[in-house]
């Protein structure tokens, strides 16, 4: 194999756990893990943080607003128009498309927010370190210039609970 | 922290995580069944019929119904409320479920999903047909236009129902879809043939499965499902008001809301039961789809038919109860032994009678019962919307006015095209898509292995 990098692959979640701890121990951080499915405290030890949730809160709050002046300016400064006698800014009856509305800018705006942050997206080329990642293989990259001194220590700690490809 | 031992298995069959995906893809994979074309055809032959209905109403007219001055929503706003409330289940069952930490959901959910997108689509076409001139239809939306009075009727429920429907529609959709890229990448990466893998590639968004796409996808899980899970209560409750705030006997009542979003969740959970009994039955999924997941949909619909028994009987005492002489009169003369009894019989035993045979293991066991009483209820619940928009309208206040209402061929044909779409977009659905959500399912999958137990929640929560 060519590459600068060498990949640990493990069969399941346990293992990957308990390898990536000790990896971390000897003071190097894979540079990235692939996994079918999320595993906490891999997503915790990588030390990603992710923002989306405070950016969702933002989307709702602007959208909320903007909807609610919206319907507001609409219904009783733009063209005031009489339903039965009700008032024009019927705040109580806004308060539904608010809310409907709201919801559906968030979940869109969160959408293109994952898209953009993940590069998940229409068209993209995926970087594929392993085909059964996505499968039933647990794979761990890491960087070789990294392993520095620890070389050997981390190559017997994977090979320990997995294999190296 | 899900216990197998009290809780059963969540999946049978001592599977691995290679095996999981193996045995979800192999539709994918395999040979196209020849019942599978078969089917499609009558799927595809009901929707012509509906083409041509829609054809004849939209070039001749709404004359073409057997709705009347009297009784102007028919079958058209019945099979709509009928649709949408079968599409609440994805909701109900990727998100309440999801709250309720509900780790059985996760076989299930995908099915939910996309019936609840099949079902909306099928839902918007009744109202969009029923406005007489539906290349009109974006006049709804709230636009600067020159038309005169500038805006909608922004205190209208019927603004509000076509907020909420298109948000819900757009919202299940994305949900279904972007809770589908892990597995299209496994199905990318699994795939032999070059253009499976392409096609698949591109439906994947380019998914690796890294931790940093793990991450936010987490978070957007967790955003989405909290946000969502306001609209199971919101949509339906909105339809509700569209009969609710009109001063029209039997529609009247502030019951409405609840009535119709449990109402909703029934018919969608009957109708979820009987697509995955019927993909357990094609597809052999008994080991992901277990006895005991069919088991526990079983018992939550004995639980929402108490429910809606108790509705039935709640709105009949409330007639009484109320001393109208209208509500006396459209209940016990109208309702109950009037023109329409029947459909009002039709409904009270199939949905609050029927159903308590769950009581009963064996019958929660003997999927055929299953099958037939998940029918069973969902055509109970269109006898509901029937009994709802029909006996309401056709006695009105004035005797002068009251009329009888049956439907037209047209309309019926109209009905038959959405039944079409559906058992299309359900055969489609079966043939492309996993049916069940596979990387949730491998994340729920150590449950089952007791040495797992030391491990934190890792599934997506």
């Amino acid at each position: 194999m060519n590459k600068d990098y060498i990949l640990g692959v493990f069969k399941d979640e346990e293992s990957l756990v308990s390898a990536f701890g000790k990896v971390k121990e000897k003071g190097v951080l894979p540079l990235e893990v692939y996994t079918p499915y999320p595993v906490h405290e891999i997503l915790e030890g990588m030390g990603n943080k992710t923002r989306i949730t405070h950016a969702a809160f933002f989307y709702g709050l602007f959208a909320a607003i903007g909807i609610l002046s919206f319907l507001t300016y609409a219904a009783s400064i733009s063209w005031p128009l009489n339903y039965g006698g009700k008032p024009f800014n019927s705040f109580p009856s806004f308060i539904v498309v608010t809310i409907v509305a709201t919801i559906l800018s968030i979940t869109i705006l969160t959408l293109l927010t994952f898209s953009i942050r993940s590069k998940v997206f229409p068209g993209k080329v995926p970087e594929i370190y392993h085909e059964r990642a996505t499968d039933d293989r647990f794979v761990m990259v890491i960087d070789k210039k990294s392993m520095g001194l620890n070389t050997e220590a981390i190559n017997s700690i994977i090979t320990e609970y997995g294999e190296i490809e | 922290m899900y216990n197998s031992e009290v809780r059963g298995r969540l999946i049978t069959g001592d599977k691995s995580l290679g095996q999981i995906s193996e045995e979800i893809i192999a539709p994918i994979h395999a040979k196209t069944p020849v019942w599978w074309y078969f089917a499609i055809l009558v799927g595809l032959i009901m929707f012509g019929i509906g083409g041509y209905s829609i054809f004849l109403t939209l070039t001749k007219g709404i004359g073409m119904w057997g709705v009347n001055n009297s009784v102007a929503w028919g079958w058209a706003i019945i099979n709509f409320v009928w649709w949408i409330g079968i599409g609440h289940a994805g909701t109900a069952f990727s998100i309440f479920l999801l709250i309720l930490r509900q780790k059985w959901r996760t076989a299930i959910n995908r099915a939910a999903e996309a019936m609840t997108v099949v079902a909306v689509i099928c839902a918007s076409l009744f109202p969009l047909m029923h406005m007489g001139r539906p290349w009109l239809f974006f006049y709804i939306f709230p636009y600067p236009n020159t038309r005169g009075p500038l805006w909608v009727n922004f205190n209208s429920p019927l603004f509000w129902d076509f907020v909420a429907i298109s948000a819900y529609f757009l919202i299940s959709a994305s949900f279904w879809y972007f809770g589908m890229l892990p597995d299209f990448a496994t199905i990318r990466d699994t795939a032999k043939s070059k253009i499976k893998k392409a096609v698949y590639g591109v439906f994947a968004f380019g998914w690796t499965g890294s931790s940093r796409e793990w991450l936010r996808f987490e978070g957007l899980s967790f955003i989405l499902g909290g946000i969502a899970a306001v609209l199971v209560v919101s949509v339906h409750s909105i339809v509700s008001t569209d009969f609710a705030v009109s001063v029209e006997v039997g529609w009247h009542t502030t019951i409405f809301p609840p009535y119709f979003v449990v109402g909703a969740i029934f018919s969608g959970f009957a109708m979820v039961l009987t697509l995955v009994v019927t993909m357990r039955g094609l597809y052999k999924m008994n080991d992901f789809i277990t006895d005991s997941h069919i088991d526990a949909v079983c018992r939550v619909l004995i639980f929402i038919s108490l429910i809606m028994g108790t509705a039935y009987l709640t709105e009949i005492f409330i007639a009484w109860y109320s001393g109208s002489e209208y509500e006396m009169y459209m209940f016990f003369h109208n309702r109950l032994f009037g023109e329409y009894s029947f459909q009002f019989w039709a409904m009270f035993v199939s949905n609050a009678v029927i159903p308590q045979l769950f009581w009963f293991k064996g019958m929660r066991r003997r999927m055929w019962v299953v099958f037939v009483i998940s029918i069973i209820i969902n055509i109970g619940m269109w006898f509901e919307r029937f009994n709802i928009v029909v006996t309401s309208l056709s006695r009105d206040y004035l005797p002068s006015s009251w009329v009888s209402y049956s439907p037209s061929l047209v309309e019926i044909g109209f009905f038959v095209g959405t039944l079409g779409i559906f058992v299309t977009g359900v055969l489609l659905f079966f043939r492309f898509v996993p049916m069940i959500a596979i990387s949730e399912l491998k994340s729920v999958a150590k449950f089952d292995k007791p040495r797992n137990e030391n491990l934190k929640h890792n599934d997506h929560e």
